[in-house]
């Protein structure tokens, strides 16, 4: 009798647990912002005036995930892109102006050669779920057009970044997605700062100027 | 071979009394389950050593993503080698990526000393290498895996007391590679290479007693020791292979 009473009572307890780590996971989001200074890139300028058109959309890119048996994920990304585009074009080319839309007008036209329009295409990442991984991963695709002054796509040129932190506690998972996320962006600002002028595109657009 | 010799030590100490059984999970613990095994491969190619307003960088291999070295590995490699009285000039990592940007990271970094010195043909890169001091650039390798594990802990709880019972084993092996580039005469300074394995083991009976071998922290100071005399010491150092099992 007094057995079937423990076992009653261990149910219960059970019942109880299930119930408020479902609430708990169900209702912590963590939020992580991702916020860093971006390096500016150690490259030769190009004879190019670019304007660079950055969306609304780019700068206050959130990205959403429900990652099972952990949490919802919200993880804000526009004040990281702005800061990497505005360190990024700045020493890529001999001069840089902010542009709000396409195409331009006839004055602006006069004065720049072209317009940048970066996008965030997408962006994954992978969490460990169980003890033996020590990895968090990060994978993100950004679409950077190139337009003439007139509105017209010269190229579009898919850059992707890979970026991996390690966990260093179990709680750590936020800050090791912010760490990641800063690896895979400085990724894509590597190659777009090496291999923009060597896009088959951009090359000849550049020989025509 | 493991496996087998861990079942026939448990399957005679089953039919063991409790305090024996204790004992004897205690002892087999010890003696079987924790061990380690070093192996150090030093060759230098040089005898050019650190001046004394010159620093050293260490950096990750990050171009494969399996088997980059991890950022508590560099850490503690770079700690240990700036730590103490004899400590060397090292400059942070983070810093110099960031100060010759973009050309250190992933896709970027160069893979060879011939990639290396077609680099510093650029005379930003070049003045940026010369004001950060950076005499010796030192390429990571590697990584910390658990390559095997087995073993059973069973534990259960109930209103009047709860408590463990098994024996739980794993083995660990850092493998890692350092690679030193003389930044100065734009040449391979040489290698040192480091296998360590740790087989840790927990015995239960009630309570679990974790007796862990960490090789990844055996092999940040096997390593950073062997840096320190490599980087430091012009003639008399020796190369060839060091073995030692404990």
């Amino acid at each position: 009798m007094q057995l079937m009473q423990i076992r009653a009572y261990w149910r219960q307890v059970r019942l109880l647990l299930v119930i408020l780590t479902s609430y708990l996971l169900g209702g912590c989001a963590p939020v992580i912002l991702v916020s860093t200074e971006f390096p500016r890139p150690l490259v030769e300028p190009l004879p190019i005036r670019m304007g660079v058109l950055l969306d609304e959309e780019l700068l206050t890119y959130e990205y959403e995930e429900r990652i099972p048996q952990q949490a919802t994920y919200i993880i804000q990304i526009g004040n990281a892109n702005a800061s990497m585009m505005n360190q990024l074009f700045q020493p890529m080319f001999a001069a840089v102006e902010p542009v709000n839309e396409l195409p331009l007008t006839e004055i602006d036209s006069s004065r720049i050669d072209g317009v940048l329009n970066p996008e965030l295409d997408r962006y994954e990442f992978d969490v460990p779920i169980g003890q033996s991984d020590e990895f968090v991963e990060v994978w993100m695709q950004y679409l950077l057009r190139l337009y003439e002054p007139n509105g017209e796509l010269i190229t579009e040129w898919p850059v992707s970044g890979y970026g991996k932190a390690e966990l260093m506690r179990t709680a750590d998972r936020t800050n090791a997605i912010g760490r990641a996320t800063v690896l895979a962006m400085r990724e894509v600002g590597a190659v777009i700062a090496t291999r923009f002028a060597e896009q088959p595109e951009v090359e000849y657009w550049l020989q025509e100027r | 071979m493991w496996p087998y010799y861990s079942k026939k030590c448990l399957s005679t100490i089953r039919t063991m009394a409790p305090r024996t059984y204790l004992l004897a999970l205690i002892s087999l613990g010890v003696l079987c389950g924790c061990s380690s095994t070093s192996r150090i491969e030093p060759y230098k190619q040089t005898d050019a050593v650190l001046g004394e307003d010159e620093r050293i960088v260490i950096l990750p291999r990050r171009h494969h993503a399996s088997h980059e070295a991890e950022e508590s590995f560099v850490d503690c490699v770079s700690d240990g080698l700036a730590r103490g009285d004899e400590g060397l000039g090292v400059h942070i990592s983070t810093a110099f990526e960031d100060r010759l940007y973009p050309w250190f990271e992933p896709s970027t970094a160069p893979l060879s000393i011939d990639d290396f010195s077609e680099l510093m043909k650029n005379p930003n890169i070049h003045e940026q290498v010369r004001l950060s001091k950076v005499r010796f650039i030192v390429w990571l390798d590697g990584s910390t895996d658990r390559i095997a594990s087995g073993g059973a802990i069973s534990c259960a709880a109930s209103p009047y007391g709860a408590g463990c019972m098994g024996l739980a084993w794993w083995e660990d092996d850092a493998r890692y590679d350092a690679t030193v580039w003389d930044v100065l005469n734009l040449s391979s300074a040489g290698t040192i290479y480091a296998d360590y394995n740790g087989r840790s083991a927990m015995p239960a009976l009630v309570i679990p007693i974790p007796l862990v071998v960490r090789p990844q922290a055996l092999a940040c100071r096997g390593l950073t020791e062997q840096l320190k005399q490599f980087l430091t010491t012009p003639d008399g150092y020796e190369p060839g292979p060091e073995l030692s099992a404990n």
